[in-house]
């Protein structure tokens, strides 16, 4: 304790020095405006930027379920725009009401992708969810930008999915503008462009044009997007036109992808079977 | 004397600026005049009110009161750093007839600069106003020099 009054009694001037000094600056920040404006604006942002990286990791943190909320409120989203879609009146003069069952025919569920490949010449995404959450095989999947496959296989909590990037697997679809028909079909290269085919070479096809999900499409809800036309050309001694389509959908960097649950796909399996089937 | 500066200070020369960047601080004589020997405690608490009595003429609460105990702290190191060829044995007082010019208008020039390096900065707050304050710092400390210069010229005299 004397040690501590001696040391105090030695620096006195410079302690002195100190008080006075701090008094004076008491007296700059509390009475002059702009210093004192000056004073609460930098703690003000100081704070702020603190504040607001704390608040970058926290939602850093949150992302997963932020991804999982968006994915369902597209989920819900898709439906609206399904319902809206059926709802608009067709061109024709002829009197047309929309049954209740058309108007809920398609309805979106929302499903993480658990593992997918787009480098073979075949791909196949697996989907965590099944036949417990009402995916049954022949359903069509899309994402938030475009078409992603169809549902071939089910287990009771996951589902595989043969991707648009396969060979084998063909979508009906049209010209957005002109309505035009032809079919997608994966070329077997390169993940973010596919072949569309059997345009005639007779109509016209400009670069930029939207190609859509046709409305005969047997596992696709019409006018779904798929992609833009990028090259037009056209096939020596052919009558089609040679169309290279930019995917819409991003297969590399997929998370989220919709099941499309087609509410009619049963009375329709009745009728195709009600079909005569030819000798 | 004192009180001469310092009302001189508060209803004259507030209001002098030579074209904008020079102004002179005339109540700083006090504080370059003390006596040597004064000591610090009390040169201190007396640069405080000298300071912040000019302070309240200028609505500018702590900012003059603040650059005047500082320079108030650093005078005697500015002593120690300018001592004259024979030490200050047998000098009392700060004055252009008992130091030489070659110590008296480094000391002046010291002085002034810092404080109102100090002032101007503290009145600024801003970096972006770095460069106008050191170049208003340097011309008001030419001024003050040019005016304590003279004053000590008449004292001379007498």
């Amino acid at each position: 304790m004397n040690q501590l009054f001696q040391f105090l009694l030695r620096q006195r001037i410079f302690l002195l020095f100190v008080v006075l000094e701090l008094v004076n600056l008491w007296g700059i920040f509390k009475y002059n405006d702009y210093q004192h404006t000056f004073y609460f604006n930098t703690t003000n942002r100081w704070a702020a930027s603190i504040l607001a990286m704390g608040e970058e990791v926290k939602s850093y943190h949150q992302l997963r379920e932020v991804n999982q909320d968006l994915a369902l409120e597209n989920a819900r989203l898709h439906a609206e725009i399904f319902k809206l879609n059926s709802q608009k009146q067709p061109e024709s003069k002829i009197p047309y009401f929309l049954g209740e069952g058309m108007l809920q025919r398609y309805q979106p569920l929302a499903c993480k992708v658990i593992d997918q490949s787009t480098q073979m010449s075949q791909n196949y995404l697996t989907i965590d969810k099944g036949t417990r959450d009402g995916i049954a095989p022949g359903m069509a999947v899309i994402s938030s930008t475009g078409i992603v496959g169809k549902v071939i296989s089910c287990t009771s909590d996951l589902s595989l999915i043969v991707s648009v990037l396969h060979t084998g697997n063909n979508v009906s679809a049209k010209i957005k503008s002109t309505g035009e028909l032809g079919y997608i079909k994966w070329g077997g290269i390169q993940p973010e462009v596919a072949n569309l085919q059997d345009v005639s070479k007779y109509k016209k096809v400009v670069k930029g044009d939207t190609i859509v999900t046709s409305d005969y499409n047997a596992v696709f809800p019409p006018n779904i997007p798929i992609g833009i036309v990028a090259k037009v050309g056209l096939e020596k001694d052919e009558t089609f036109h040679d169309i290279k389509v930019m995917l819409l959908t991003h297969f590399s960097t997929l998370k989220y992808v919709y099941v499309i649950k087609n509410k009619l796909a049963a009375q329709q399996a009745i009728l195709e079977q009600a079909k005569p089937k030819p000798e | 004397m004192l009180l001469l500066t310092v009302v001189l200070q508060i209803l004259f020369l507030r209001d002098l600026a030579i074209g904008n960047i020079a102004f002179c601080f005339l109540y700083l004589w006090a504080l370059l005049k003390a006596p040597l020997q004064i000591p610090i405690g009390l040169f201190l608490i007396g640069s405080f009110v000298l300071g912040w009595t000019v302070d309240i003429f200028y609505n500018t609460h702590g900012m003059h009161a603040f650059a005047c105990v500082c320079i108030a702290m650093v005078r005697p190191l500015i002593f120690k750093v300018l001592t004259p060829a024979n030490g200050y044995d047998e000098r009392s007082s700060v004055s252009l007839a008992e130091m030489n010019v070659l110590w008296f208008f480094p000391y002046l020039f010291i002085m002034l600069f810092l404080h109102h390096v100090i002032l101007f900065l503290m009145e600024a707050m801003d970096a972006s106003l770095l460069g106008i304050s050191l170049l208003r710092a340097f011309f008001s400390a030419l001024v003050g020099m040019l005016v304590f210069g003279l004053l000590e010229l008449f004292s001379q005299n007498k």
